[in-house]
């Protein structure tokens, strides 16, 4: 009886291989197989880190926040004073630099709604959004 | 009447088995690193089974639909549930903050009692299918 | 022995229908405000339809741009109340959702999630906000497109760049719609300049920005 069962589960097991290797195939531009990129638009402090002078950081947080604490060199940029805010971070900005945008912690929205508005308003390349937050990043101090 | 019962169950945790492989095959990328959240296993072999994975949940859900390899099908989704939950669990205690992944992204927004309490369940039942239909082994096909 | 048989049994039948129960009015609520509106505010009422006491343990708001009120901490039996929730517009854009969420005592319902939908109107649509060269690119002018948001008609557009190193040529290409060109006098230098874009009739303006950026040294 025990063999009947591995037999089985072995055939199963042979039988998803087929259109798993399928999809790894059709998506082996998608994701690389040997360091975790970004999927879509989020990435990890330690990414963002890794990018050291290539990275432009961006806190999306309610003025009063940014005033109280922010990661060093970030732009404060937010959608209450966006026209205001906009032109300094363009004026930091240049096409080959990573944008690294935070909020207070991984369920906040304010990072994502300002990455959207950097990517279809300002039509700018690799908008990220932190992982995490500022929370996160807190917590990798 | 209790065969119907039984195949009530079958269907009922097929679906649930079909439904979040479905989920997670339209975004492998994206169970590829829930999958790396829980920090269990290296990227690569991650990577790996977020492509097979959601494939081996489809077809066991569909093996115990249409009755066929129906114990291999339950031995691997017992297995399957198992190592999810000890893995939940694990990163629980561990405290990562973990947006499960096993419904894809649907079930980002749940917590932590709910899903587990939903794996257990779902433990509960294929290990009760598995002893309910261990005493007829020639019952896999029809009925 | 029997009374307190019959005083506990009591006591269950007491906890079991003396319930409280608060029941909202909605629990979304869509709001259109004008273009020239700083805040837009929800108010969503509920009623305390049991017959107990219900307490707000707390009101909390999925943003920092919300902000929520809740008159009173206990509402007793049959009282009625509002939350007001106040949304920051800002300079945001586009239909914003923010929620509400309230925790109360009720057994029934300890979490209800309030949502507040602003319709914020967009006069102006810009495509794309931002242009720029990299220094040394050659100086040719590069477009952006304008055209009137939904439910509104732009007849004319009123354009000014804050520097005369960026010229503006406006055209209109068709019924609600217009192209800017913009080109920078020379891309040698970093220079940048804000363009104020208004509908001719609105006072409302809009924002875009044109510059000159240091080009990445490889590409």
């Amino acid at each position: 009886m025990k063999s009947l069962l591995v037999r089985q589960a072995l055939i199963l097991a042979a039988l998803a291989l087929v259109p798993g290797l399928g999809q790894a195939v059709y998506f082996r531009n998608r994701v690389s197989w040997r360091s975790p990129i970004p999927a879509s638009e989020m990435i990890t402090v330690t990414q963002a880190r890794a990018w050291g002078g290539n990275a432009i950081w961006v806190d999306a947080r309610p003025d009063e926040e940014f005033a109280r604490d922010h990661v060093p060199g970030a732009l404060s940029l937010n959608e209450d004073r966006w026209n205001e805010l906009l032109p300094q971070f363009l004026a930091a900005w240049s096409p080959e630099k990573k944008i690294v945008i935070y909020c207070s912690s991984q369920s906040c929205n304010a990072s994502r709604e300002v990455a959207h508005r950097l990517r279809n308003e300002a039509q700018l390349p690799n908008v990220f959004v932190l992982k995490g937050g500022w929370e996160e990043w807190l917590r990798n101090r | 009447m209790k065969k119907f019962l039984w195949r009530l169950v079958d269907l009922v945790i097929a679906v649930i088995f079909i439904y979040a492989g479905a989920v997670k095959v339209l975004d492998p990328v994206q169970f590829a690193n829930d999958i790396d959240n829980y920090k269990i296993l290296p990227w690569t072999i991650g990577v790996g089974l977020a492509f097979y994975l959601p494939w081996l949940e489809i077809f066991c859900g569909l093996a115990l639909i249409f009755r066929l390899l129906y114990r291999g099908a339950l031995s691997i989704l017992t297995a399957l549930v198992a190592i999810f939950i000890i893995a939940t669990i694990a990163a629980k205690v561990r405290g990562l903050d973990i947006t499960c992944g096993c419904f894809g992204h649907v079930s980002q927004d749940w917590n932590f009692p709910a899903h587990l309490a939903l794996d257990l369940v779902l433990l509960a039942g294929v290990i009760l299918l598995f002893h309910a239909t261990g005493a007829k082994p020639r019952d896999l096909k029809g009925a | 022995m029997r009374t307190h048989i019959f005083a506990f049994a009591l006591s269950i039948v007491i906890c079991v229908t003396a319930h409280a129960e608060l029941k909202w009015e909605q629990t979304a609520v869509e709001l259109h405000p004008a273009p020239t509106d700083k805040e837009a505010v929800g108010h969503f009422k509920y009623q305390n339809t049991g017959s107990k006491p219900v307490r707000f343990k707390s009101v909390h708001t999925s943003c920092g741009c919300t902000a929520a009120q809740s008159q009173k901490e206990e509402v007793p039996p049959g009282e009625k109340g509002e939350i007001t929730a106040t949304f920051k517009i800002g300079d945001r854009t586009g239909t914003q959702v923010k929620t509400v969420t309230v925790q109360t005592d009720d057994p029934t319902n300890v979490t209800t999630v309030l949502t507040l939908k602003a319709v914020i109107p967009q006069e102006l649509e810009i495509n794309p906000t931002f242009v720029f060269w990299g220094k040394g690119e050659a100086p040719n002018p590069k477009t952006i497109v304008v055209h009137a948001g939904k439910d509104f008609s732009v007849k004319q557009l009123k354009v000014a760049s804050s520097s005369p190193d960026f010229q503006t040529k406006v055209e209109q290409t068709g019924k609600d719609q217009f192209k800017i060109d913009v080109q920078p006098r020379e891309t040698d230098k970093i220079i940048a300049a804000t363009l104020t874009i208004q509908p001719e009739d609105s006072s409302k303006i809009f924002y875009a920005t044109a510059r000159i950026t240091n080009a990445p040294a490889i590409q």
